[in-house]
């Protein structure tokens, strides 16, 4: 199925790269092969773990240079009043994924061998690591007031603990101490990487307010608010930790798009996860998106099958009956599936990108953390 | 602009604790109006802080539109973003115009190359421009942030929990927005320094504005209850973001500590005694306006200080009908006619003083009278 996705994307460092998202929505829209079903239907936990036992398991690897992770947070987190000290410190309980300062760990070392240095991580990268994590948790907290969501990775949410006006507050508590960090850093590059992130972040939340009515200008809408809510984070901490060891724009980019294609592969994997999981294994109710009257990947797609969805997504999933009748179309068509097959070509993106890194046990197990983004299932 | 004051103007709130405040708050208006507008012309042009390119943006306008669908209910988002267009000649830019001025007034700083003093237009750089729009975009990110209403608070007299849910959702984003736009602001600075002293400002305006109107009943833990704690909560809410923000003006410019700390210090006291006067504003009046008085400004905390707080809750007993509901006239009436209006006064003064002091050390020019003609609106009650 043709060349990887954003190939030659290896152009100026920044960016969001020589727009690949838009080549993807051709491609995304064609009929696929059934080449697809590769990766078809119920997912059942990583089937294919043991023939790549060789490479290491990313998240064993990163866990040595994570073991403070929390403690570092909360030590920027030290604020005089318990209450928001509390709110803040609220996600930091050790208990999430920390996915995203796992793979600026990883990238950090892989870079640092690329670039003639020992792995050693850099005391800069290590905060670029903990900052990503803040940074992320900020803007959850205010996506569950902006969603009216009352759990949380099995925890009740802090506005509905808390209210939502000392939530909000709480957020940008954390952002503020984040930003603080990075300054710190006293890198003005890194800073700019960093605060493109937030933007971002913002501006994706605002992409969701709308939705498109051409078919194809709503996939490349999705594309791009799927870039910029959860992919941008990930792609510019990397390129930031890049920064900071090599000052060859084309390692920037490597990392960048390594870090882009993965984001937005998750982003793409966790859309697919909301219909076929069940609530308790998510840690937020299924179909969540739907409820909230967002069309993702896999509603996209089924729309091809079925037209009746299109005035559905326009009034956004609102009227009685639309979040059922979309569920069961979206489970008839293949929708699952193309996302799926969707998200392995961004994942073999990833692959092709960081592969252009000198050899190194970090590179290879970013390498293979592209396979459990696309077999996770929580 | 022009989207912002297509906002309908029925549905004002008439009384409600949930309300912002800021706007009403400016003193005296006459004088402090000829002020401003003095300051107005020294610093060059206009001062359209809040950037047009943010007011412009797509993001803005979209929730300009959905905030018209407000009109009518009591989110407090609907008069926060009526302030952007009625009032905003008045307190909603002062920070910015301290900015510039602080910079002008401080000179060109060093080292002053010639590539850089071209760049200066009416005696200000741009990143001190840009400071300044900044500064201007943090503070009413927090007002839009302030205005967050609890949900589970709202009760069904209160109108549709819908409306609520709504608003909240546009005053997340766009103070979300507006925050954002000042950190790529601030990161177009290229100095840390800069960044992590403006980053702070903003975690001390979160910590300031956490215990905002949250105990709006008269029973206010005695335990905290000094002059110092309120100075310190106060500058938290309503000084850092200044007192920060003109440190950082001098940094921009290459200015020493020392005029950086007299920037910051003239930053801080003019915030207070700015605090302290609409806090007074309220007993200046000669009839009682019970939607004006708050527990936790400063004329009623000398107050109750000056009564101890076995007399206070005599007071507070006293004002309460068998309903238990506060009458906030009679409250307001023993407020005025104590001691803790003059000593809120003198404060105020004292404040005035010590900005005064700090910008003395800095050289003789229009800039510096302007900000000593702040001081002075600021001062007279």
């Amino acid at each position: 199925a043709g060349g990887a996705a954003g190939a030659g994307a290896a152009g100026g460092a920044g960016g969001a790269g020589a727009c690949p998202e838009r080549a993807d929505t051709c491609r995304a829209l064609r009929p696929w092969r059934p080449r697809a079903t590769f990766y078809s239907a119920p997912r059942v936990c990583c089937c294919r773990t043991h023939s790549d036992a060789k490479l290491k398991d990313p998240f064993s690897l990163a866990q040595k240079d994570l073991i403070h992770l929390y403690e570092d947070i909360k030590k920027e987190l030290l604020v005089s009043t318990a209450e928001l000290r509390a709110l803040c410190e609220y996600y930091f309980d050790g208990k999430g994924k920390a996915l995203r300062p796992m793979i600026v760990v990883l990238m950090a070392r892989a870079c640092n061998i690329h670039s003639h240095r020992t792995a050693d991580l850099l005391p800069a990268q290590r905060s670029i690591a903990m900052i990503s994590e803040m940074i992320h948790t900020a803007s959850l907290v205010h996506d569950d007031v902006i969603d009216g969501a009352d759990t949380r990775r099995g925890k009740t949410t802090i506005n509905e603990v808390w209210g939502e006006r000392k939530a909000i507050l709480a957020g940008d508590f954390i952002l503020s101490a984040a930003s603080m960090a990075l300054a710190r850093i006293g890198n003005t590059a890194v800073v700019s990487v960093l605060t493109q992130v937030i933007e971002d972040l913002v501006r994706g939340e605002f992409m969701q307010l709308g939705s498109k009515d051409s078919e194809n200008e709503r996939f490349r809408h999705y594309l791009e608010k799927t870039f910029k809510k959860t992919a941008s984070l990930i792609a510019n901490s990397c390129k930031a930790v890049s920064i900071l060891v090599n000052s060859d724009p084309q390692v920037h980019e490597i990392a960048y798009q390594y870090g882009r294609n993965v984001g937005i592969a998750f982003q793409l994997v966790d859309d697919v996860l909301d219909f076929t999981v069940c609530a308790n294994q998510l840690g937020k109710p299924s179909g969540a998106d739907l409820k909230l009257g967002l069309a993702t990947g896999p509603v996209l797609f089924a729309c091809q099958k079925f037209p009746e969805l299109h005035a559905m997504i326009m009034r956004r999933f609102c009227s009685e009956g639309d979040v059922d009748r979309a569920w069961r179309f979206v489970l008839e068509s293949d929708g699952v599936e193309k996302t799926n097959y969707l998200a392995q070509r961004y994942c073999r993106e990833a692959i092709r990108q960081i592969s252009q890194l000198r050899p190194s046990t970090e590179r290879d197990a970013l390498i293979r953390l592209t396979e459990l983004v696309l077999t996770r299932n929580k | 602009m022009a989207v912002w004051s297509r906002l309908p103007s029925v549905g004002l709130v008439s009384r409600a604790p949930r309300s912002l405040s800021v706007f009403s708050s400016t003193p005296s208006p006459p004088a402090w109006t000829r002020v401003v507008s003095d300051a107005e012309k020294i610093v060059g042009y206009p001062t359209s802080f809040m950037s047009l390119r943010c007011l412009l943006s797509d993001e803005l306008s979209n929730v300009a539109m959905h905030v018209r669908k407000l009109a009518g209910t009591k989110h407090p988002l609907l008069n926060t973003a009526r302030g952007f267009v009625y009032d905003s000649k008045h307190s909603l830019q002062l920070r910015g115009l301290v900015v510039l001025l602080i910079s002008k007034a401080a000179g060109p700083g060093s080292p002053a190359t010639d590539t850089l003093l071209q760049d200066m237009v009416s005696g200000i750089y741009p990143s001190q421009r840009s400071l300044a729009e900044i500064t201007e975009l943090i503070h009413t990110a927090f007002l839009v942030h302030r205005g967050i209403v609890n949900l589970k608070e709202w009760t069904c007299s209160d109108g549709p929990l819908k409306d609520m849910q709504f608003g909240n959702k546009m005053a997340v984003l766009s103070g979300d927005f507006l925050l954002a736009n000042a950190c790529t602001g601030l990161a177009q600075l290229n100095n840390t320094k800069v960044v992590e002293l403006i980053s702070s400002a903003i975690g001390d305006l979160v910590q300031g504005v956490y215990h905002e109107n949250h105990e709006s009943t008269a029973e206010v833990k005695e335990e905290n209850l000094s002059v110092a704690s309120w100075e310190d909560q106060m500058f938290l809410s309503h000084g850092a973001l200044l007192a920060k923000s003109c440190q950082a003006a001098m940094v921009l410019a290459g200015h020493d500590t020392q005029a950086q700390g007299l920037a910051y210090q003239y930053g801080k006291h003019l915030a207070l005694g700015h605090k302290l006067n609409s806090d007074l504003q309220p007993f200046m009046r000669s009839t009682a306006e019970p939607a004006l008085l708050h527990l936790d400004s400063a004329p009623v905390l000398f107050h109750r200080l000056t009564v101890g707080s076995q007399g206070w809750l005599q007071q507070v007993q006293q004002t309460q009908s068998t309903t238990k509901r506060t009458d906030y006239s009679k409250l307001w009436d023993l407020v005025k006619t104590g001691t803790g209006v003059q000593q809120a006064a003198d404060l105020c003064s004292y404040h005035g003083s010590k900005a005064m002091e700090a910008i003395s050390c800095f050289p003789a020019s229009e800039a510096r009278s302007a900000l000593e003609n702040l001081v002075g609106a600021v001062t007279k009650i």
